[in-house]
């Protein structure tokens, strides 16, 4: 049994890399991911709480144009993984989860460059008519990626348990404690990030619209949403509008008519 | 873009067809797969590329010469959200369909064009809103060790790879036209998402943000908390404010990268449990 969910949790770990590349299914979401190796380990209820935790961190940590982010899903598994086994609850999860999951990133460094020599090959083989040659270049891309998860996680799965286990009971409390404020504490980049992404100088108003809905009145995530949502239509709507009068003033307007275009597009 | 450029792509469906619907299906299967699975720092996504269109191209360019010209053509850079890339497939393919060989610097210049837009709609509403919203609200079940977001979430993802193959249908029958035309709609529905999406993360600042003292203080007889004392009294969530502007901040200068970042908060978190400054 132990031998069977360890096999299943490296193929998870392998899967989670390729799917996240591609389908987007599973993807690296911890929630799911983390759902998973709770239906492997027989218990949903602590993984779903060390998902829930890397999830809360990861949100707005996108792997946006190829970047490399730490991987919160790979911290899931491996968090809720080795907590189950080792029956040592949360911190561990944590503890462990988070060192791996920032480690994995170098791996993903140079799988990227490895895939390099690929593409060369494909171009090379292109040269030379040999198309199907070229057509199976890829899928040593795709063996590397599952690699880079499943490498990392077999040496954990197989002899980490009692390591993990003797060191953390070494390790100061002061330690574990700082782990857990790391974990409330962490969420702020993926939010930073968010930030930075989204047009939050024009649309600060909504900004501060959830943060007053939440931190004075208490209202439950979804609530927030719908309240979003509610704004988002409206003004969706508002300015569909306005780019409808615009436009029959710009086909209207006898200087305008030979250039309509560009003027409402920014 | 020419506007004869998108003429070709809206009138390539009548004539001249050689792809069946079940090829282009084929290739956008075979994209959803691969996709950035070949990924690499120089060409980017474009093995994948080329590995999914291999097959429909094969059938566009039976002589080996016009082949292996439009393969290296697919294989130089591309790189955009990769369900967005399908709408870019189908453009494309249907004007590699209609001109053969001479329609291959249009295509290439298609491609390069509207990369950086779609990847600027794709990145935001699939990248960031799409796992924000639907990662606070399944987060916050889990937490509590509820794994019904999480299915929810899953379910989606499943219902979304579906929607993924039918983009690439809407990229192969109106071609370019669709994205010219719709443009400012297109920027105005993401301006609506990204206001939903600000209103998640200001609750998200006050909900996700933990960060708390134990310290109090004593003047003779009375002791005073800081965090229930002073703090929550000012604002509530306080010190999740202005850590969230401090991160802000920090990501925004060159100096800090995201790893440092992470380990300054680490930092902070063990000086802070050492201390006892913070729980």
């Amino acid at each position: 049994m132990g031998t069977i969910q360890s096999i299943l949790i490296i193929l998870l770990v392998a899967w989670m890399i390729i799917d996240q590349n591609g389908l987007v299914i599973v993807s690296y979401f911890p929630v799911i991911v983390g759902f998973i190796t709770g239906l492997i380990m027989g218990d949903v209820t602590t993984a779903m709480i060390i998902a829930g935790t890397f999830q809360l961190m990861q949100l707005g940590v996108a792997n946006l144009g190829g970047s490399s982010m730490p991987n919160y899903g790979l911290a899931t598994i491996i968090g809720a993984y080795l907590a189950i086994r080792t029956g040592t609850g949360i911190k561990t999860g944590i503890a462990v989860g988070l060192p791996v999951g920032m480690l994995a990133i170098q791996l993903d460094v140079l799988v990227k460059i490895i895939n390099n020599f690929i593409a060369h090959r494909m171009a090379k083989l292109n040269a030379e008519h040999k198309w199907r040659a070229m057509r199976r270049q890829p899928w040593y891309g795709v063996a590397l990626f599952g690699l880079e998860g499943a490498i990392p996680t077999a040496l954990l799965v197989f002899f980490g348990p009692s390591a993990v286990q003797a060191i953390l009971t070494w390790l100061p409390k002061w330690f574990t404690n700082g782990l857990t404020i790391a974990g409330g504490l962490l969420p702020v980049v993926g939010v930073g990030m968010l930030l930075h992404y989204m047009p939050t100088k024009k649309f600060a108003t909504f900004l501060i619209i959830g943060f007053v809905f939440t931190a004075y009145l208490n209202l439950p995530i979804l609530g927030i949403a719908l309240i979003g949502f509610a704004c988002a239509y409206y003004y969706f709507n508002a300015a569909m509008k306005r780019a409808e009068e615009k436009k029959t003033n710009v086909t209207n307007s006898p200087l305008m008519a030979n250039s309509q275009g560009d003027d409402y597009d920014e | 873009m020419s506007d004869e450029l998108k003429q070709d792509a809206v009138q390539t469906n009548e004539d001249n067809k050689v792809l069946s619907k079940h090829d282009l299906h084929r290739a956008a299967v075979r994209w959803a797969f691969m996709a950035c699975n070949a990924f690499n720092y120089e060409t980017q996504e474009a093995p994948g590329l080329t590995w999914a269109l291999a097959p429909a191209l094969r059938k566009i360019y039976p002589n080996d010469d016009d082949y292996e010209k439009a393969i290296a053509n697919h294989l130089k850079y591309f790189n955009t959200t990769t369900a967005m890339a399908n709408v870019v497939m189908g453009a494309t393919t249907a004007m590699e369909e209609k001109e053969g060989t001479k329609s291959i610097g249009a295509v290439q210049s298609l491609k390069t064009s509207l990369m950086g837009p779609l990847a600027g709609i794709g990145d935001t509403l699939i990248w960031v809103l799409w796992p924000t919203i639907m990662g606070s609200i399944s987060g916050y079940m889990a937490v509590k060790g509820n794994p019904l977001g999480a299915m929810i979430w899953f379910l989606c993802n499943l219902a979304f790879f579906f929607v993924k193959i039918k983009l690439t249908d809407v990229g192969y029958f109106s071609g370019t036209k669709l994205i010219t035309s719709l443009g400012d709609r297109i920027s105005i529905f993401t301006e609506s998402a990204s206001i939903m999406g600000l209103t998640v993360v200001g609750a998200l600042i006050a909900s996700v943000v933990r960060i708390q003292s134990p310290i109090s203080f004593r003047f003779g007889a009375v002791s005073m908390a800081l965090q229930s004392g002073i703090l929550d009294k000012i604002m509530p969530s306080l010190l999740s404010v202005l850590l969230t502007w401090l991160v802000y901040k920090l990501i925004g200068s060159k100096r800090w990268t995201m790893n440092r970042i992470i380990l300054f908060l680490i930092a902070i978190s063990m000086i802070g449990a050492f201390f006892g400054i913070l729980k």
